[in-house]
Protein backbone atom coordinates (compact mmCIF):
# COMPACT_ATOMS: atom_id res chain seq x y z
CA UNK A 1 0.00 0.00 0.00
CA UNK A 2 1.38 3.89 -0.95
CA UNK A 3 2.69 5.30 2.09
CA UNK A 4 0.58 7.85 1.98
CA UNK A 5 -2.45 5.96 1.90
CA UNK A 6 -1.06 4.28 4.60
CA UNK A 7 -0.49 7.54 6.97
CA UNK A 8 -4.36 8.65 6.20
CA UNK A 9 -5.90 5.56 7.40
CA UNK A 10 -3.81 5.83 10.25
CA UNK A 11 -4.21 8.71 11.27
CA UNK A 12 -8.19 8.63 10.75
CA UNK A 13 -7.94 5.69 12.80
CA UNK A 14 -6.28 7.52 15.49
CA UNK A 15 -8.61 10.25 15.61
CA UNK A 16 -11.63 8.27 15.99
CA UNK A 17 -10.13 6.69 18.41
CA UNK A 18 -9.07 9.94 20.29
CA UNK A 19 -12.56 11.41 19.71
CA UNK A 20 -14.29 8.14 20.91
CA UNK A 21 -11.86 8.53 24.33
CA UNK A 22 -12.96 12.41 25.07
CA UNK A 23 -16.30 11.69 24.57
CA UNK A 24 -16.26 8.02 26.39
CA UNK A 25 -14.13 10.64 29.48
CA UNK A 26 -16.71 13.56 29.13
CA UNK A 27 -20.59 11.73 28.91
CA UNK A 28 -20.89 9.13 31.17
CA UNK A 29 -23.06 5.86 29.64
CA UNK A 30 -24.92 5.58 32.42
CA UNK A 31 -26.60 8.72 31.92
CA UNK A 32 -26.10 10.56 28.55
CA UNK A 33 -28.27 9.54 25.41
CA UNK A 34 -24.84 10.21 23.34
CA UNK A 35 -23.82 6.14 23.12
CA UNK A 36 -26.48 3.56 21.80
CA UNK A 37 -27.79 1.18 24.09
CA UNK A 38 -26.34 -2.85 23.92
CA UNK A 39 -28.23 -4.13 21.07
CA UNK A 40 -29.37 -7.33 22.87
CA UNK A 41 -30.18 -5.53 25.82
CA UNK A 42 -32.62 -3.45 23.83
CA UNK A 43 -34.14 -6.16 21.97
CA UNK A 44 -34.21 -8.98 24.60
CA UNK A 45 -34.24 -7.06 28.20
CA UNK A 46 -31.04 -9.81 29.03
CA UNK A 47 -27.55 -8.71 29.76
CA UNK A 48 -24.96 -9.40 27.33
CA UNK A 49 -21.25 -10.06 28.16
CA UNK A 50 -20.19 -7.12 27.29
CA UNK A 51 -23.42 -5.07 29.16
CA UNK A 52 -21.38 -2.02 31.60
CA UNK A 53 -18.68 -2.07 29.09
CA UNK A 54 -18.45 1.57 28.01
CA UNK A 55 -19.76 2.17 31.34
CA UNK A 56 -16.82 0.47 32.59
CA UNK A 57 -14.41 2.52 30.30
CA UNK A 58 -15.75 5.95 31.38
CA UNK A 59 -15.04 4.97 34.92
CA UNK A 60 -11.46 3.40 34.11
CA UNK A 61 -10.86 7.02 32.12
CA UNK A 62 -11.37 8.57 35.03
CA UNK A 63 -9.52 6.23 37.50
CA UNK A 64 -12.48 4.45 39.62
CA UNK A 65 -11.28 1.09 39.62
CA UNK A 66 -13.86 -0.02 41.11
CA UNK A 67 -16.95 1.55 39.71
CA UNK A 68 -15.46 -0.01 36.45
CA UNK A 69 -15.14 -3.34 38.06
CA UNK A 70 -18.35 -2.95 39.59
CA UNK A 71 -20.00 -2.11 35.63
CA UNK A 72 -18.47 -5.20 33.88
CA UNK A 73 -15.50 -7.45 35.58
CA UNK A 74 -15.03 -9.02 32.62
CA UNK A 75 -14.20 -5.87 30.03
CA UNK A 76 -11.97 -4.53 33.46
CA UNK A 77 -10.04 -7.56 33.50
CA UNK A 78 -9.70 -7.81 29.42
CA UNK A 79 -8.97 -4.43 29.21
CA UNK A 80 -5.38 -4.31 29.10
CA UNK A 81 -4.69 -7.19 26.53
CA UNK A 82 -7.16 -5.73 24.38
CA UNK A 83 -5.08 -1.74 24.57
CA UNK A 84 -2.16 -3.96 24.36
CA UNK A 85 -2.96 -5.53 21.08
CA UNK A 86 -4.33 -2.77 19.52
CA UNK A 87 -1.08 -0.56 20.43
CA UNK A 88 0.23 -4.19 18.37
CA UNK A 89 -1.63 -3.61 15.72
CA UNK A 90 -1.01 -0.10 14.71
CA UNK A 91 2.51 -0.62 15.40
CA UNK A 92 2.22 -3.61 12.92
CA UNK A 93 0.28 -1.72 10.59
CA UNK A 94 2.85 1.56 10.50
CA UNK A 95 6.27 0.19 10.68
CA UNK A 96 5.45 -3.33 9.80
CA UNK A 97 7.28 -4.48 12.70
CA UNK A 98 5.72 -7.54 15.61
CA UNK A 99 5.72 -6.17 18.98
CA UNK A 100 6.10 -9.35 21.36
CA UNK A 101 2.63 -10.67 21.51
CA UNK A 102 1.36 -13.66 23.63
CA UNK A 103 0.57 -16.17 21.40
CA UNK A 104 -1.94 -18.64 23.30
CA UNK A 105 -2.91 -22.08 22.80
CA UNK A 106 -5.76 -22.52 20.31
CA UNK A 107 -7.93 -24.41 23.86
CA UNK A 108 -7.08 -21.22 25.78
CA UNK A 109 -8.80 -18.89 23.30
CA UNK A 110 -11.84 -21.57 23.34
CA UNK A 111 -11.58 -21.54 27.12
CA UNK A 112 -11.55 -17.91 26.88
CA UNK A 113 -15.05 -18.10 24.59
CA UNK A 114 -16.46 -20.11 27.06
CA UNK A 115 -15.55 -18.26 30.20
CA UNK A 116 -17.27 -14.71 28.07
CA UNK A 117 -20.16 -17.15 26.97
CA UNK A 118 -20.56 -18.40 30.58
CA UNK A 119 -20.58 -14.85 32.36
CA UNK A 120 -23.16 -13.74 30.01
CA UNK A 121 -25.27 -16.41 31.35
CA UNK A 122 -24.26 -15.97 35.18
CA UNK A 123 -25.08 -12.22 35.15
CA UNK A 124 -28.84 -12.62 33.85
CA UNK A 125 -29.11 -15.37 36.74
CA UNK A 126 -31.80 -13.27 39.03
CA UNK A 127 -30.26 -15.03 42.77
CA UNK A 128 -27.95 -14.52 44.70
CA UNK A 129 -24.53 -14.37 44.12
CA UNK A 130 -25.44 -14.36 40.33
CA UNK A 131 -26.90 -11.08 40.54
CA UNK A 132 -23.94 -9.17 41.60
CA UNK A 133 -22.33 -9.64 38.35
CA UNK A 134 -25.25 -7.44 36.48
CA UNK A 135 -23.89 -4.09 35.71
CA UNK A 136 -23.52 -1.95 38.96
CA UNK A 137 -24.68 -4.02 41.18
CA UNK A 138 -21.55 -4.71 42.71
CA UNK A 139 -21.59 -0.10 43.59
CA UNK A 140 -23.56 -1.28 46.77
CA UNK A 141 -20.83 -2.78 48.21
CA UNK B 1 13.60 -15.79 -33.11
CA UNK B 2 14.79 -17.37 -29.24
CA UNK B 3 18.11 -17.60 -28.28
CA UNK B 4 19.15 -20.50 -26.84
CA UNK B 5 19.96 -20.00 -22.53
CA UNK B 6 22.68 -22.46 -22.74
CA UNK B 7 25.10 -21.19 -25.47
CA UNK B 8 23.35 -18.35 -26.90
CA UNK B 9 22.68 -19.72 -29.96
CA UNK B 10 19.25 -17.96 -32.15
CA UNK B 11 16.87 -20.85 -33.05
CA UNK B 12 13.54 -20.12 -34.67
CA UNK B 13 10.87 -19.09 -32.87
CA UNK B 14 8.69 -22.12 -32.16
CA UNK B 15 12.02 -24.48 -31.60
CA UNK B 16 11.47 -26.90 -29.48
CA UNK B 17 14.93 -28.00 -28.71
CA UNK B 18 18.27 -25.85 -29.72
CA UNK B 19 20.07 -26.83 -33.31
CA UNK B 20 23.67 -25.96 -31.58
CA UNK B 21 23.40 -27.66 -28.21
CA UNK B 22 19.98 -29.54 -28.06
CA UNK B 23 18.48 -27.87 -25.16
CA UNK B 24 15.10 -28.09 -24.81
CA UNK B 25 13.76 -24.58 -25.53
CA UNK B 26 10.29 -25.54 -24.66
CA UNK B 27 9.03 -23.96 -21.26
CA UNK B 28 8.51 -26.09 -18.43
CA UNK B 29 5.22 -27.85 -18.73
CA UNK B 30 2.86 -26.11 -16.72
CA UNK B 31 2.46 -27.33 -13.31
CA UNK B 32 -0.89 -27.39 -11.72
CA UNK B 33 -1.33 -25.09 -9.13
CA UNK B 34 -0.90 -26.59 -5.42
CA UNK B 35 -3.73 -24.10 -4.34
CA UNK B 36 -6.53 -22.73 -5.87
CA UNK B 37 -6.40 -19.25 -7.52
CA UNK B 38 -7.37 -16.37 -5.74
CA UNK B 39 -6.00 -17.95 -2.24
CA UNK B 40 -3.08 -16.12 -0.80
CA UNK B 41 0.15 -18.06 -0.71
CA UNK B 42 1.66 -16.72 2.54
CA UNK B 43 5.70 -15.80 2.62
CA UNK B 44 7.17 -18.56 4.75
CA UNK B 45 7.82 -17.20 8.21
CA UNK B 46 5.34 -14.50 7.70
CA UNK B 47 2.77 -14.99 11.03
CA UNK B 48 -0.79 -16.10 10.48
CA UNK B 49 -2.87 -13.45 12.08
CA UNK B 50 -6.04 -14.45 14.50
CA UNK B 51 -7.87 -11.44 14.83
CA UNK B 52 -8.31 -12.09 18.41
CA UNK B 53 -8.10 -8.34 19.58
CA UNK B 54 -10.95 -7.86 17.09
CA UNK B 55 -13.20 -10.41 18.01
CA UNK B 56 -12.85 -9.54 21.76
CA UNK B 57 -13.69 -5.85 20.84
CA UNK B 58 -16.53 -6.43 19.10
CA UNK B 59 -17.89 -9.20 21.53
CA UNK B 60 -17.33 -7.86 24.70
CA UNK B 61 -16.82 -3.70 23.76
CA UNK B 62 -19.61 -3.75 21.43
CA UNK B 63 -22.04 -6.46 22.43
CA UNK B 64 -21.88 -7.88 19.39
CA UNK B 65 -22.73 -11.65 19.11
CA UNK B 66 -20.99 -11.74 15.62
CA UNK B 67 -17.53 -11.91 17.60
CA UNK B 68 -18.47 -15.60 18.90
CA UNK B 69 -17.91 -17.10 15.40
CA UNK B 70 -14.37 -14.51 15.22
CA UNK B 71 -13.36 -16.01 18.72
CA UNK B 72 -13.55 -19.70 17.32
CA UNK B 73 -11.93 -19.15 14.02
CA UNK B 74 -8.90 -17.11 16.20
CA UNK B 75 -8.63 -20.12 18.39
CA UNK B 76 -8.61 -22.50 15.07
CA UNK B 77 -5.66 -20.62 13.39
CA UNK B 78 -3.64 -21.11 16.73
CA UNK B 79 -4.33 -24.54 16.92
CA UNK B 80 -3.11 -25.56 13.61
CA UNK B 81 -0.36 -23.48 14.06
CA UNK B 82 0.45 -25.51 16.04
CA UNK B 83 -0.16 -28.87 14.38
CA UNK B 84 1.82 -27.06 11.55
CA UNK B 85 -1.25 -26.81 8.97
CA UNK B 86 -0.60 -23.55 7.44
CA UNK B 87 -3.09 -23.10 4.62
CA UNK B 88 -5.87 -24.53 7.55
CA UNK B 89 -4.54 -21.50 9.75
CA UNK B 90 -4.47 -19.25 6.60
CA UNK B 91 -8.12 -20.51 5.75
CA UNK B 92 -9.35 -19.79 9.66
CA UNK B 93 -8.00 -16.87 9.47
CA UNK B 94 -9.58 -15.32 6.86
CA UNK B 95 -12.68 -16.32 8.41
CA UNK B 96 -11.63 -14.50 11.66
CA UNK B 97 -10.93 -11.47 9.48
CA UNK B 98 -14.49 -11.83 7.84
CA UNK B 99 -16.60 -12.34 10.83
CA UNK B 100 -14.82 -9.54 12.58
CA UNK B 101 -15.28 -7.28 9.56
CA UNK B 102 -18.82 -8.15 9.66
CA UNK B 103 -19.26 -7.34 13.32
CA UNK B 104 -17.27 -3.90 12.73
CA UNK B 105 -19.92 -3.05 10.12
CA UNK B 106 -23.03 -4.05 11.61
CA UNK B 107 -21.32 -1.89 14.82
CA UNK B 108 -21.23 0.68 12.10
CA UNK B 109 -24.81 0.25 10.89
CA UNK B 110 -25.89 0.61 14.69
CA UNK B 111 -24.24 3.33 15.58
CA UNK B 112 -25.61 5.46 12.63
CA UNK B 113 -29.09 3.98 13.31
CA UNK B 114 -29.34 4.89 16.88
CA UNK B 115 -27.87 8.28 15.49
CA UNK B 116 -29.99 9.10 12.93
CA UNK B 117 -32.90 8.04 14.92
CA UNK B 118 -31.60 10.85 17.96
CA UNK B 119 -31.19 13.38 15.56
CA UNK B 120 -34.69 13.16 14.43
CA UNK B 121 -35.80 12.98 17.93
CA UNK B 122 -34.25 15.95 18.44
CA UNK B 123 -35.17 17.65 15.25
CA UNK B 124 -39.02 16.54 15.67
CA UNK B 125 -38.94 18.27 19.36
CA UNK B 126 -37.38 21.20 18.10
CA UNK B 127 -39.96 21.15 15.66
CA UNK B 128 -43.12 21.16 17.93
CA UNK B 129 -42.20 23.64 19.90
Amino acid sequence: MLARQKSITLAASLLAFALAVILLRAFDPATSTLFPPCPIRYLTGLYCPGCGSLRAVHQLLHGNLHAAWAMNPLSVALFPFVAYGLVCEAVFYWRGKRLPQLTLRGTWIRGLCAAILLFGVARNLPFHPFDLLAPGALLKF
Amino acid sequence: MTFCPQCGTSNVDNAIVCAQCGRNLQPAAQVPPLQAPGTVIPAPGAAIQNYLVYAILTTVFCCLPTGIPAIIYASQVNTKLQLGDAAGAQAASNNARMWSWISFGLGLAMFLCYGLVMALGIFGSLHRR
